[in-house]
């Protein structure tokens, strides 16, 4: 044994253990964690990003102040019935995901993912100015607002669309393997390659969707540039652009349905749709919330879209939260509101991400 | 089980497919057409979805000059440096938490993965800041470092080493061997599959990253390819040409095209791993 001695055959578990964590250890201490606390710790200063770089001491220590003047303003109140219509919808979906969840008919994990949904929608739109009095800064709540729009359609879109698909897909033969790589091809593309294709399409001049209105006699509509489509246009790109993963997720989790259910409700004729409402469905629901979950995560993250096909325009329509953050910080180089819009992020994305690790845990 | 029906759901499927592939043919047809052509018109034969007239022109050209080969071999770089950052930092890590005893494991564990809360865009500021003040901007390790450190490869390769026997550590210790080489020579030949798996995700990601590439690089010489085509995106009917643009484009998506193809069952099987469990 002795000559079969190498370099750390002699370290004890508790040392090899160390010297393999070290090198993930050092990178996520140092650009990872360390950076995160140092955001929050901009976000609590007056940091302005040119000022600072030529003179470090530039800087000044202003506490909650980047938060109050992003996200609070002069004279706010509260009512149930600010946004009458948002407030409303969130109450009664709240109180049906309570009772689809005391009956049994959809998950506890469901039933919260609802349920917080509905107290954020509930409570938020609440907020606003009451007499004389404005937000310290106008374009970030509505900008909030345009993301969970965006995040709202997207995810609406694509969790539909790709719920039907893997269902039709799910099929284990050549031709629907064929299918399923057509519809999964574009999610490889980044998102320059998918705004590039996307802004000439949607173009009015060069657009062959353009091309298309002209064969029919029909007036191009300037897609990107009108309030009324900007948004659809994007929302519509981002569907053709991540379908794929959402798709490819639904067929895993019917791959785990037991064929012999279809076959047995086939003998009492039970078939195509109807089985997709009763037996697909049903064993879905885990799948289901973790793809709307993941979706939402990934959506509210959306920048590459917006800036790149609108730059957040028209008249801030298709503005989003990271678009915000990006050009409060390099733009107008106001680091600490910047930070300070970005720990409302991850607020956010931290909830979620919860929300995703109780359902990834749950068994069914 | 092939019966009539199902015929007529692949025909009834493959409408909505071509209609799905259009505007990635279309990139692809527009980049073979003469840019003089396009100036005027981008639907000269079938709605422009056929390049005729044909041209290699706008490859050559991008090839000959401009910074797109410079973008490419950037992103190769970055990419494959993230990839095998990312490899060497999980499967150690993750070998070490999923099979190693060591005190207050459960503590680094939660540690170590609590990470994967926080998104890129929360902390891109204070970490351009940082970068910053080191003067590390404009620089391969800028682009590839702060991707190595997200913990989501930890978490797979603990999932996949969790799964392993016991039984074939505690022979290897038997005779002798130390911890580094059964990690070395028994667990990483074993993690192949799940390796690939890794690799494939990190890969594709790095390639198609693009906001911190925005924020760090910003001189055209370290731009990647995702990055260079967004900067002649905003003027491409003017100067660059549509075709030109449309080509590096075409560029830009060859190489994950081609991953994804060739490794379509680990592309796959890496975005169901990481989308349910990351």
């Amino acid at each position: 044994m002795a000559q079969g001695r190498k370099v750390g055959h002699g370290l004890s578990e508790r040392q090899a253990a160390l010297v393999l964590l070290a090198p993930f250890i050092t990178v996520y201490a140092l650009f990872l964690v360390y950076p995160f606390f140092r955001g929050v710790w901009i976000s609590l200063h007056d940091w302005n990003l040119l000022a600072v770089a030529f003179n470090p001491d530039a800087r000044e220590f202003v506490g909650v102040q980047n938060y109050v003047r992003t996200m609070w303003g002069r004279n706010i109140e509260w009512s149930a019935l600010a946004s009458p219509v948002i407030q409303t919808t969130s109450v009664l979906l709240a109180g049906l995901a309570f009772l689809g969840w005391r009956t049994g008919r959809v998950s506890r994990s469901t039933a919260l993912v609802v349920g917080l949904g509905a107290a954020i929608f509930f409570l938020l739109p609440g907020f606003h100015p009451g007499e004389g009095g404005r937000w310290y800064d106008r374009r970030f709540w509505p900008t909030v607002g345009n993301t969970v729009q965006f995040v709202v359609l997207a995810v609406s879109g694509v969790t539909i669309s790709a719920l039907l698909l893997a269902a039709a897909l799910d099929r284990q033969t050549r031709a629907m393997a064929v299918l399923r790589t057509l519809f999964f091809l574009s999610q490889t593309l980044s998102v320059t390659v998918v705004t590039l294709i996307w802004q000439i399409m949607f173009s009015p001049r060069q657009g062959l969707i353009a091309n298309v209105t002209n064969l029919f006699g029909g007036t191009p509509v300037t897609w990107l540039t009108d309030e009324q489509f900007a948004m659809a246009a994007i929302v519509v790109t981002t569907v053709w652009w991540s379908l794929g993963i959402a798709m490819i997720l639904f067929l895993a989790g019917m791959q785990d349905i037991s064929k012999d259910i279809y076959e047995a409700a086939a003998i009492d004729d039970c078939n195509g749709f109807r089985a997709f409402r009763y037996i697909t469905l049903p064993n879905l629901k885990r799948t289901i919330t973790l793809v709307i979950v993941l979706q939402i995560i990934l959506h509210f993250q959306v920048f590459g879209q917006s800036h790149l096909m609108t730059q957040g325009g028209p008249n801030d329509s298709t503005q989003v939260l990271v678009r915000y953050i990006y050009q409060t910080a390099f733009r107008d180089s106001d680091l600490g509101e910047a930070s300070a819009m970005a720990v409302f992020l991850f607020v956010i994305m931290g909830g979620f991400s919860i929300v995703q690790f109780i359902v990834g845990r749950e068994d069914i | 089980m092939l019966n009539r029906s199902y015929y007529w759901l692949v025909l009834a499927l493959s409408i909505p497919a071509f209609l799905w592939l259009i505007p990635t043919v279309w990139m692809i047809s527009l980049s073979f057409q003469p840019n003089d052509v396009l100036a005027r018109t981008t639907s000269t034969t079938a709605l422009g979805l056929i390049p005729i007239p044909f041209t290699i022109e706008n490859y050559a050209s991008l090839l000959s000059f401009g910074q797109t080969p410079m973008w490419f071999l950037n992103s190769v770089v970055v990419a494959a440096g993230m990839t095998l950052g990312v490899l060497f930092v999980s499967t150690t890590a993750g070998y070490a938490l999923a099979r190693l005893d060591f005190p207050q494991k459960n503590t680094v564990t939660v540690i170590c993965l609590i990470g994967l809360m926080v998104p890129e865009q929360a902390v891109f500021i204070p970490l351009y800041t940082m970068f910053a003040d080191l003067g590390w901007h404009n620089s391969y390790h800028a682009l590839i470092l702060p991707r190595v450190a997200v913990p989501i490869g930890v978490f797979l390769m603990l999932q996949f080493f969790k799964a392993i026997p016991k039984d074939i550590e505690e022979a290897a210790r038997i005779d002798g061997v130390g911890w580094l080489q059964i990690f070395w020579y028994v667990m990483l030949p074993l993690a192949r599959p799940a390796m690939m798996t890794l690799a494939i995700l990190t890969f594709l990601y790095a390639w198609n990253d693009y906001l911190w590439p925005l924020v760090s690089a910003r001189e055209p010489e370290f731009f990647t390819i995702t990055l260079g085509l967004a900067s002649i995106q905003s003027n491409f009917a003017q100067s660059e040409g549509l075709g030109r643009v449309m080509a590096s484009g075409v560029m830009a998506s060859l190489p994950v095209l081609i991953v994804f193809l060739i490794f379509q069952r680990y592309v796959v099987q890496a975005m169901t791993t990481g989308g349910t469990k990351g």
